[in-house]
């Protein structure tokens, strides 16, 4: 990263998740005091349970969602031990990476 | 101690609380009544690991009762063949012998294994501490709901509990003043005082979710309310937001609290007194309470001798085992022949033009109407999900209030209204005042009867006209009902009104609503051959004094009535727009067909044809002609329906379901989906002409129009899975009804207009009233696992089935046993929980014993 470039490092974590346990991980994300979060409905794709479809007509809940937020590494630890906990026992995926914003303060 | 960052052991706690609410189902208001699986939340195991995982947590029995099997076997609903096709295929093979040699059923245990710190100590000292938390805890819930308990803004159950409990004179009298106090000192907010509450009872790591499940199995009642609370809820829900967290730091405080106290004895003795005094401590943990709603125990009648020896070298979870596969298989395979049967007979098919087509939901309800109305004349039906595809929020004529009519797995997507006709303002108007005036009446009333003094002056003033008002209901309910529907006419007259489906009054764009009515027409199969009436048929239940009533409405639905979805679906697909785009899309609706929409009374068996003003005077006589024909076929399903009814109105009298309905002390107006068994998605080809005794879900679906699957991808991750939460929740309140239904009717209080407690307090019931399933002593219900059946390529079906996870835990983990062939000329196939397709063959015919069907 070039540092003439005026950006922060913060983390970056992706979830994927059945569109049920959507509101437990944003909750999640609230607890450890992220500022926001975006999330994309009805995503495909295939993984260590299978298969799955994608948009699914009349059940949302079935439906996978792709969540990511943006937060400071020393808040990260927290949610990934609770992400942890959680898709212990429940078909998700976690992805943790660097990442670099221009307007921290919109992150802390 | 706890080494952890607190926000870490935060968000670790709120993952633990996730995983073990998983043992509860959640609990929709009374105001939209949702049946839903109660173990909905452990499907990742299969059924049977999912019914142990709930016996030791929840402490239910899991399977039907010794009882029903001991009826069942002596009324031939199961017989020898059944259980011995059983014990021939893999289910029991492989489990271990018992001592045992009695030729009973023998039920699970019903003492969950999983315990509190509280239960524990009671186990182990005698003491009731576990049910005095139960008590208290319940007591705030329901103050909480009833908005007794102050909430502030953002401040939630937890903070609202914390202000008050220190003032609270049980509190002191079960804790002393140091320990009320000590209850509200636990923590800053619900997370922190969950954690320090674990601190104090010593509960390790791994500990902590089977502790949290176990307390919120204590009452799945106030628990199941805080899931939906909590996960389900729209997020600006109106009401005290009562959420898991906060429930379970309130259990824990008390627990953690009490615990302490009783290991110093003299405090702990204060609160015995207490308990003791009239209106203390009851235990409200049902698993405790006697086993008063069950039918007796009674010995199976005698068994084939090679049967009964086998059972006896089974585990008493086996033989439950056998018994339900047995007992379901007995259907499977009266189910499956009579439809083979069926493929026989001349199907008399005429290639003529119907009089008129008429979708009715799948609801098990709509298919003796169906089969009626199918009878009375030229007339085709289908079946279809009763929101008709339209997930929408609708705002009745001057309503300050909308309902979601869709489904619980899907939010609307649009708002769509209704108000008068161009012209009829003035009438809807005049309505409105009159209905305003109406609900200032009532609201005045209802304020009077709750107020202190106000209820003696109420009593004198309105005495005079209440009491023949009460004679009038008890003794002519229907003529009572009528008059008051004439003295509403008059107050407020009916105007005529439309469901505004015009993208510029707000609704959805007219891409939107071709989307909409495309997969409508697509998933139903009716994408060509319109007759040139189509009525749309929503389904409702008129009851009177029934906190249940909206379980009897349509579930497709959200547990609302569906004619306003029918109306909105017959006003989309009646718009040029809409049938220029699907012409686009290759449906080609002829221009001299209406939509119509209509909606059956499923308490009456009544069909009203609604909007009878929009329809065009070109197509008025044959509405006039469905009409007719709808009434004669209501009379003979109403009629049907009769025979299966027990008892009368309140003196005795044996009704007329249209009776029952009008009857303020009538406890089972209608049986609702009782009995449901199968849910059927084929032509109907399949089924008609067949009396299938309102059992059966029926969904129309051909699969020449869905070559890629998506059709029967939507029925079967929707539709069916509504069937199979509807299916669950009589299962499961049958077998379980302590734990898992609603109780008795005649004991029930409203609490907060969100549920029920038996008599004065205590938990809030879950599951449906007893009056809904049982008959008496014996069960009404048959509780089995849904029997799907499908006809469609077996490929196709498994394609489904592999991109959609939910599916697979369904059908593999044997929630839902699923039957299908390609077509009519092909053999049925079961499907087996590791995705093979074996050929049926019925028991009766493997073993030559006869059998029938109960």
């Amino acid at each position: 990263m070039d540092e003439t470039w005026g950006l922060t490092q913060m983390t970056r974590v992706e979830v994927v998740v059945n569109g049920e346990d959507v509101a437990v991980v944003t909750e999640l994300f609230s607890e450890v005091g992220a500022k926001g979060f975006t999330a994309f409905s009805n995503v495909s794709g295939l993984g260590h349970s299978g298969l799955h479809q994608g948009r699914l007509l009349f059940n949302e809940r079935s439906a996978l969602t792709f969540l990511t937020v943006v937060l400071p590494a020393e808040r990260a630890g927290a949610l990934l031990e609770g992400l942890r906990d959680l898709l212990e026992e429940r078909s998700g995926v976690m992805l943790v990476s660097d990442t670099w914003v221009s307007r921290p303060e919109y992150f802390r | 101690m706890n080494s952890e960052e607190p926000v870490t052991s935060r968000a670790r706690l709120l993952a633990q609380v996730e995983e073990a609410a998983r043992v509860i189902g959640p609990l929709w208001p009374l105001s939209t009544f949702i049946a839903v699986n109660p173990l909905w939340d452990l499907r990742h195991m299969s059924f049977h690991d999912a019914v142990e995982h709930a016996v030791q947590v929840l402490g239910i029995g899991g399977y039907p009762s010794p009882a029903l099997f001991a009826e069942a076997y002596a009324d031939r609903r199961v017989v020898g063949a059944d259980l011995r096709a059983v014990l021939d295929s893999h289910v029991a093979s492989g489990h271990g012998a018992s001592t045992s040699t009695e030729p009973e059923v023998r039920p699970s245990s019903k003492t969950p294994r999983v315990r509190t710190a509280a239960e524990r100590h009671d186990d182990l000292f005698g003491t009731q501490i576990a049910a005095t938390v139960d008590r208290e805890v319940a007591k705030w819930c329901a103050a909480y709901v009833t908005g007794i308990l102050p909430d502030e803004p953002a401040g939630g159950f937890y903070a609202a509990w914390c202000d008050v409990v220190v003032f609270d004179p049980a509190s002191r009298a079960i804790a002393g003043s140091a320990g009320r106090k000590r209850l509200a000192e636990m923590g800053a907010d619900p997370e922190d005082a969950i954690l320090a509450c674990f601190e104090l009872l010593d509960v390790a790591d791994d500990e902590r979710v089977p502790e949290l499940a176990r307390h919120l199995a204590r009452m799945p009642g106030w628990a199941g309310h805080a899931k939906w609370r909590s996960r389900w809820a729209a997020a600006g829900h109106r009401g005290a937001a009562l959420h898991l967290v906060d429930y379970l730091a309130v259990r824990l405080c008390y627990e953690a609290v009490l615990v302490r106290i009783a290991t110093s004895g003299d405090l702990w003795r204060r609160a015995q007194e207490h308990d003791r005094l009239p209106g203390g401590s009851k235990s409200t943990n049902h698993a405790a309470q006697d086993d008063e709603t069950r039918p007796g125990r009674r010995a199976v009648g005698r068994l084939p001798d090679d049967v009964e020896k086998r059972l006896s070298r089974l585990e008493a979870t086996d033989v439950a085992r056998v018994w339900l596969a047995a007992y379901e298989g007995h259907y499977r395979d009266w189910l499956l022949a009579t439809l083979e049967r069926r493929d026989g007979a001349a199907l008399g098919t005429s290639r003529a033009r119907p009089e008129a087509q008429a979708v009715f939901c799948i609801d098990v309800r709509s298919e003796g109407l169906r089969r009626h109305l199918e009878d009375s004349g030229r007339y085709e039906t289908l079946g279809f999900a009763g929101f008709f595809a339209l997930p929408v929020r609708y705002r009745g004529w001057g309503a300050a209030e909308t309902v979601d009519l869709c489904p619980v797995l899907v939010r609307p997507s649009t708002e769509i209204a209704e108000r008068p006709v161009t012209g009829s303002r003035q009438a809807g108007d005049r309505q409105l005042v009159g209905r305003q005036a109406v609900a200032a009446a009532r609201s005045a009333f209802d304020s009077s009867r709750k107020g202190a003094l106000s209820p003696f002056i109420l009593a004198e003033a309105s005495g005079f006209f209440a009491a023949p008002i009460a004679v009038a209901k008890t003794l002519f309910p229907a003529r009572y009902q009528s008059l008051r529907h004439w003295a509403r006419r008059m107050l407020a007259p009916p105007c005529a009104t439309v469901v505004d489906a015009d993208p510029a009054a707000g609704a959805m764009s007219d891409e939107e609503q071709a989307l909409f009515a495309e997969a409508a027409l697509t998933t139903m199969g009716l994408t060509r051959d319109f007759a040139s009436v189509v009525l749309l048929c929503g389904h409702g239940s008129t009851t009177e004094n029934n906190p249940y009533a909206s379980s009897l409405d349509c579930g497709a639905c959200g547990g609302n009535r569906g004619g306003p979805s029918a109306r909105a679906a017959a006003a989309i697909l009646n718009r040029q727009a809409t049938r220029h785009l699907l012409a686009e899309r290759g449906i080609v609706v002829p221009e001299d067909t209406v939509f119509v929409a209509g909606e059956h009374d499923t308490a009456t068996d009544t069909v009203t044809v609604l909007d009878a003003h929009l329809v065009p005077p070109g197509h008025r006589d044959t509405v006039v002609a469905l009409q007719s024909a709808l009434d004669r076929a209501g009379a003979a399903t109403a009629a049907e329906r009769l025979s299966r009814l027990p008892g009368g109105d309140s003196l005795g009298h044996a009704t007329l379901p249209r009776g029952r309905a009008a009857d303020w002390a009538q406890v089972r107006p209608e049986w609702g989906l009782a009995r449901n068994a199968a849910f059927i998605v084929a032509p109907r080809t399949v089924t008609a002409g067949v009396d299938l005794g309102c059992r059966c879900f029926l969904h129309s679906y051909d699969a020449g129009i869905d070559a890629d699957g998506v059709a029967l991808e939507t029925i079967l991750t929707a539709p069916m899975v509504v069937a199979h939460w509807i299916n669950a929740q009589y299962y499961f309140s049958t077998v379980d009804p302590d734990v898992l239904s609603a109780g008795d009717k005649t004991a029930h209080n409203i609490v907060g207009g969100i549920g029920v407690v038996q008599g004065a307090g205590g938990d809030l019931r879950a599951g449906l009233p007893l009056q809904s399933i049982f008959d008496g002593d014996s069960a009404y219900h048959e509780p089995m696992r849904l029997l799907v059946v499908v006809q469609a390529p077996l490929s196709l079906l498994d394609g489904v089935v592999a991109r959609n996870p939910v599916l697979r835990e369904l059908f593999d983990g044997q929630w839902v046993h699923l039957a299908a062939r390609e077509d009519e000329s092909d053999d049925w196939k079961i499907r087996q929980p590791d995705g093979s397709w074996e050929r049926w063959t019925p028991a009766a015919t493997r073993t030559k014993e006869a059998s029938a069907h109960g």
